[in-house]
């Protein structure tokens, strides 16, 4: 998971993943970054994001997307 | 049977009465009655379109969910991993060809009853060129709200096969789902899970359900009635005859429509939302004061909310997640060119989620031009932001005062203007030519002319200031409180003041046509 988070960090400077738990809920991460995430956890993680898991429940923190990149690994 | 029609209040009142009476276990079938007559009111025709999406969506959605379990069952009893995988990968195959039928069905109908029109006007333009002679059509029926409940059935068909929910077993829950009187015509697009939750045990009858939801519905009868069909008088009457007009009376009627869509739209939605409230059935919502938007995403986040959001799920992330995006951004990600490859994965889905709601708001050019308008809106944003912070930065811009939001939200409001034109104007000529006389012969002076009304009687001009100002003062507390909330706590006098002021101003300034014939709403037609 801390490789995660480093990237998200890296990429993603402007928002607060340590302490957000909400990202969809409140509107933190919209559709267009949602998207770029998905490329970025793809190509760091060697997945593929199926629509299954295309959900604002997998997006909400770094804990539900690290989640979904166990789930898919 | 219009939803702001005499008609519509006195079947709501009698489906209500009797979706109380019969207690919990009878609602399912009174609301299946009710959207039945409702339906056949409006023509028995249009029945066997919406009977035929039903049965295709349940059938294919009960298929799909019977392969999974049976996949899900075998995969418990499995203990190797590659085994795991190839059991789910040939149970989604499997479910895949009951998918695409049950995609293809309902979308082929909306095609052939929405679009063969348009379709056949197109060729027989090339017909005529080629001197050959033309196609002629006959008269195909539009079932009223296709456009809506196919887009509610394909939502959930796919919700199914991307396992988000299982299949519905009960078929009637399924189909008053689908046919739910109030949103059937103009939406909301529900979600069938969301929807569910709320009906299948039933609902108590409430009082706050019942007062709340026909406070919104009064409301949402003086948006149309009062605001909408008033401004609709000028509206109509530049549009139709552009020609007698200035360009400055011209971009005055543009922008009085952007108010009048806003007004006759939402308003709508508040009827149908209020009356859905007094059943218990809380709707999507569709509107959240989309003119206080301070940039075009934002602003798309806050108009017609149930169709962006069908068109993110179930157009924008599957596009960014196909195959063909993915090929050609590793195509460029290849060959070093990494700002070809974000740019083709930011731009694409875009193009094609706003190329399909231009088509899917009219088959016309206008509504595909009025589509790419915005696109290129969306677009442009995302690639003129970092140059936009570097400026705001340079210029030492502080962008978070009053007048810098009132700035964003004018330009956000002019540019939904521009692209009106074309979904108001008869024609794509029609609109560029609009859209030329604005820049070529706009002459302030006429706005002084003594004695021109424009269609509008100056009593009507005075009583539509007033209305708009009631909206924009409503707007604006409704940012900051709930009103109906905030009502209810107030004595009741005042509360009884209020409600029968809405009563009285609906009645008195509403605007009814010869005969009281009212005019029908804008989403309608779509």
């Amino acid at each position: 998971m801390e490789q995660l988070m480093e990237m998200l960090k890296s990429n993603y400077p402007g928002i607060d993943f340590e302490n957000e738990k909400q990202l969809m809920t409140n509107g933190v991460l919209d559709s267009m970054a949602v998207v770029a995430i998905i490329a970025d956890i793809e190509s760091l993680f060697d997945v593929s994001v199926t629509m299954e898991y295309i959900q604002p429940m997998y997006f909400e923190s770094v804990e539900t997307m690290w989640e979904m990149i166990e789930e898919l690994q | 049977m219009g939803y702001q029609s005499l008609g519509f209040m006195v079947f709501s009142a009698v489906v209500l009465l009797m979706y109380y009476l019969v207690g919990r276990k009878g609602q399912l079938w009174v609301l299946a009655l009710a959207n039945l007559a409702f339906y056949a009111i409006a023509g028995v025709k249009y029945i066997p379109f919406i009977v035929a999406t039903m049965l295709v969506t349940y059938l294919a959605g009960r298929s799909i969910g019977k392969i999974y379990d049976k996949a899900d069952a075998q995969i418990a009893t499995c203990t190797d991993s590659a085994e795991k995988k190839k059991l789910r990968a040939e149970a989604k195959k499997k479910a895949k060809r009951f998918v695409v039928a049950a995609i293809l069905v309902p979308l082929a109908l909306l095609v052939v009853c929405k679009y063969t029109g348009f379709i056949v006007d197109n060729l027989n333009a090339v017909l005529v060129r080629l001197n050959v002679p033309q196609i002629t059509l006959m008269q195909i029926v539009l079932p009223l709200g296709i456009s809506f409940y196919t887009f509610m059935a394909l939502s959930y068909v796919l919700d199914i096969y991307w396992k988000r929910y299982k299949a519905e077993k009960n078929f009637l829950l399924y189909a008053v789902y689908l046919s739910y009187f109030p949103h059937v015509v103009q939406g909301p697009i529900d979600r069938f899970n969301e929807f569910k939750e709320q009906v299948k045990d039933g609902v108590g009858c409430s009082w706050q359900n019942l007062t709340f939801g026909a406070q919104l519905a009064i409301w949402g009868l003086f948006k149309k009635l009062v605001v909408a069909d008033r401004l609709g008088l000028f509206v109509d009457d530049v549009f139709e005859h552009y020609q007698d007009y200035d360009g400055m009376i011209i971009m005055i009627a543009v922008a009085v429509y952007s108010i009048q869509i806003y007004a006759d739209f939402s308003g709508c939605i508040d009827i149908v939302t209020g009356v859905s409230e007094m059943f218990g059935i809380k709707l999507r919502k569709n509107f959240n004061h989309p003119y206080f938007s301070r940039t075009m995403p934002e602003f798309w986040r806050r108009w017609h909310i149930s169709l962006q959001e069908w068109f993110k799920d179930y157009v924008y992330y599957p596009v960014s997640a196909s195959e063909l995006t993915k090929k050609v951004k590793k195509h460029f990600n290849n060959k070093g060119n990494k700002k070809a490859a974000e740019l083709f994965a930011t731009c694409f889905p875009i193009i094609i989620v706003w190329m399909i709601t231009g088509i899917w708001h009219g088959a016309a050019w206008r509504f595909v031009i009025w589509g790419m308008f915005h696109a290129a809106l969306l677009v442009g944003g995302v690639l003129f932001e970092p140059l936009f912070k570097k400026l705001t930065e340079l210029f030492k811009l502080d962008t978070e005062n009053f007048g810098w939001h009132f700035w964003q939200m004018t330009r956000t409001y002019i540019l939904c203007c521009i692209g009106r034109v074309f979904f108001r104007a008869g024609g794509l000529m029609h609109g560029l030519r609009m859209l030329y006389m604005m820049v070529k012969s706009s002459h302030i002076s006429v706005l002084f002319e003594k004695d021109k009304f424009y269609g509008i009687e100056p009593s009507n001009i005075f009583m539509a200031i007033v209305a708009v100002c009631v909206l924009l003062v409503v707007d604006i507390m409704q940012e900051k409180i709930s009103i109906r909330e905030t009502l209810a706590k107030q004595n009741i006098v005042f509360r009884w003041v209020i409600i029968f002021a809405g009563i009285f101003s609906v009645i008195i300034f509403g605007i009814y046509g010869p005969g009281y014939d009212l005019s029908s709403f804008i989403y309608e037609q779509f």
